[in-house]
């Protein structure tokens, strides 16, 4: 309110520069009042906004400091400027320029002239907080955009694809992006670690907080394999930078795709649901947030997926939605939706149309919906006729990594220990694996690390086989040209180009088959025999 | 490029022959390591320079091809490459590639140093 009255007080002339009258001489001796400040509190507002018509100072007797400043400025008569009920300007005039009293015609006038200007000033003070408001709005949709895209350039474009699992996930930002975040780590040892987590706080600042710990736990998931151990350094790591009164709450887990068997680690986060044919379970472990306080150690706890069992991971924007009559979600509908769920079902789908739903259409979405799921096909889905009379040593995944072919070789040597090849026939399997993991992780996977190498060992009676598959399935299968060292000796092959020979030469058989997507070569070799076959 | 665990060490027991130690894993991430320690070996003017291979722990299709480039350069400088201590397995994907006939095989380092004049 002092501002207004400040703004138009200026308009009027300085009675110590010349006596002045407002209509008069418009232009020769015209000065500026000093700018007179009235408190919104002082009496001097509530009489003003209930005169009618131009007031005398003089005569006026109030115990008001604005009164006093007026009269200190030279004041001699005030005419409010009232629009639709609101006090928002004074029209202030000094002495009159032939120093007598204000006439009723000025009176008039003054009166008149006020009922123009005090809508035209309403509305241009109008105009200036609406252009203020649309300046503000601005930069927040700004700050909205950068939260945005520093978000959602940290998250996965893709989910794993590992065979015989099923994994998907679901992120839904809330219109002010809350700090939900989740990963996919590819272990070296073909293990998957799967990160979900959310952070304090919206916007940019939550978006920053967000990106260091993703890094910060990608770091700590290579250096260890135990969650608990990668909670513990990630939490060590964070504390000494986030800032203060903010934290990660954070769930880490480590999947082992062939065994099932998945180890976790909790930070605070919601616990997750794991879904079995008995019933829906909580997967509990206990440990406080990240960057709350250094020290902390965080408790590892261990199950297994069986066949057809899924596990969801969730952020709170899922359970703590409202619906129009401020009921939330809540945990039991969550829990009891995904017990309500066959296996092979979709449960983001069912999810996200329970949620809809629940919330109503038309609402916005209050916080950022975070669920990823790691479903474990059914056997039955995973089963070929092949299998018959096959009993499979080993299943495993390897990342796509220059030198990996190392872990391929001893995984499969461990699993066909049992058979007690000899040892120039386990040399030789060790090789046609190698030159095939490697062929698998260059060719098939062009060495990214998130297209992993799957190797399946099975033996039978008579032979062992191995298949290792890629994702180079889109490819054109081609025999590689046969190498030949007097050509390449001469310049005319490069000296590379083995891989192909040594593979076929250490095995009794090579078949290479292709869907489009998945390229498997499987190695087949005898089990018993000549030894220089 | 995969890292390669591999070391070599390079010793001169005659003023023609030099022996290469060779230990670990031989693939295609050690081609800086192995020409440089053929660079020694031939430094004094060896006329042939062995490869001992009793340390070898794994050898892959990358490897071979990098004793492919080893040997063209070998020819190309007119030396001879000889081999002692690869296990059975190894000498087979010798023979497979033909690698034998260009690198002479001996069972231990006297024969080869001995077939040398």
């Amino acid at each position: 309110m002092s501002t207004i009255l400040r703004a138009v007080s200026q308009l009027f002339r300085r009675e110590q520069d010349a006596p002045s009258h407002v209509a008069a001489k418009a232009g020769s001796s015209l000065a500026l009042a000093d700018p007179v400040e009235i408190a919104p509190n002082d009496p001097l507002v509530a009489y003003f906004q209930s005169s009618v018509g131009a007031v005398d100072i003089d005569i006026l007797s109030l115990d008001s400091p604005g009164l006093q400043a007026l009269r200190g400025a030279g004041i001699k008569l005030v005419v409010p400027l009232v629009s639709q009920g609101e006090l928002i300007g004074l029209l202030n005039l000094g002495v009159r320029l032939s120093d007598q009293d204000y006439s009723s015609d000025d009176r008039r006038l003054l009166e008149n002239l006020a009922g123009h200007v005090a809508p035209a000033v309403q509305v241009a003070q109008l105009v200036r907080r609406q252009e203020a408001e649309a300046r503000r709005r601005e930069r927040f949709e700004q700050e909205l955009r950068v939260a945005q895209i520093i978000q959602q350039s940290f998250l996965p474009r893709e989910s794993p694809n590992l065979p015989g699992w099923r994994i998907a996930a679901h992120y839904g930002p809330a219109r002010e992006v809350g700090g939900d975040f989740y990963d996919f780590i590819p272990l070296d040892d073909g293990r998957l670690g799967l990160v979900i987590g959310d952070v304090t706080d919206k916007g940019v600042p939550a978006a920053l907080v967000m990106s260091a710990t993703r890094s910060i736990l990608r770091a700590a998931a290579r250096g260890s394999s135990s969650p608990g151990d990668v909670l513990r350094r990630a939490n060590e790591l964070l504390c000494p930078d986030i800032p203060r009164n903010m934290f990660a709450t954070c769930l880490f887990a480590v999947l082992d795709p062939f065994t099932g068997r998945l180890g976790y680690a909790n930070a605070g986060h919601n616990l997750p649901y794991m879904r079995t044919s008995s019933g829906v379970l909580e997967l509990r472990a206990t440990g406080m947030p990240l960057g709350l306080m250094p020290g902390m150690a965080y408790e590892e706890r261990e199950i297994v997926i069986g066949s057809g069992d899924s596990v969801l991971f969730h952020s709170d924007g899922l359970a703590e939605a409202h619906n129009g009559a401020g009921d939330m979600f809540g945990f039991p509908r969550l829990m009891g939706i995904v017990g309500g769920c066959a296996p092979g079902t979709d449960v983001i789908n069912v999810l996200m149309a329970e949620m809809t739903g629940f919330v109503g259409g038309g609402r916005e979405q209050e916080d950022d919906v975070t669920l990823v799921t790691l479903a474990r096909e059914a056997a039955a889905e995973t089963s070929s006729a092949r299998d018959v009379g096959n009993e499979v040593l080993a299943a495993f995944t390897v990342a796509s990594k220059p030198g990996n072919e190392r872990i391929a070789i001893d995984r499969v040597a461990a699993s066909v220990q049992p058979l007690d090849l000899s040892t120039g026939r386990l040399e030789r399997l060790k090789t046609a694996v190698g030159e095939a993991a490697m062929n698998a992780m260059e060719h098939g996977n062009h060495y990214q690390p998130e297209l992993p190498v799957s190797i399946r060992v099975r033996a039978s009676r008579t032979q062992v086989s191995v298949e290792v598959t890629d994702h180079g399935g889109d490819q054109e299968i081609q025999e590689p040209q046969a190498p030949d060292l007097d050509a390449k000796l001469a310049g005319e092959q490069s000296p590379r180009g083995w891989g192909f020979l040594l593979m076929k030469s250490m095995v009794d058989d090579v078949r290479r088959t292709s869907d489009g997507k998945l390229h498997t070569i499987e190695l087949v070799l005898h089990r018993g025999g000549d030894d220089d076959a | 490029m995969p890292e390669s665990r591999i070391a070599m060490n390079v010793r001169k027991p005659n003023p023609t022959t030099s022996v290469i130690d060779i230990e670990g894993e031989v693939n295609a991430g050690g081609e800086l390591i192995l020409m440089g320690a053929y660079n020694e070996a031939v430094s004094d003017g060896a006329s042939a320079v062995v490869l001992n291979f009793g340390g070898l722990e794994y050898m892959n299709s990358g490897g071979i091809g990098l004793l492919v480039t080893l040997l063209i350069r070998a020819q190309r400088q007119g030396q001879r490459l000889l081999a002692f201590g690869l296990n059975d397995h190894y000498r087979q994907i010798f023979e497979l590639t033909r690698l034998d006939e260009a690198i002479r095989i001996f069972d231990g380092e006297a024969s080869a140093l001995g077939d040398v004049p």
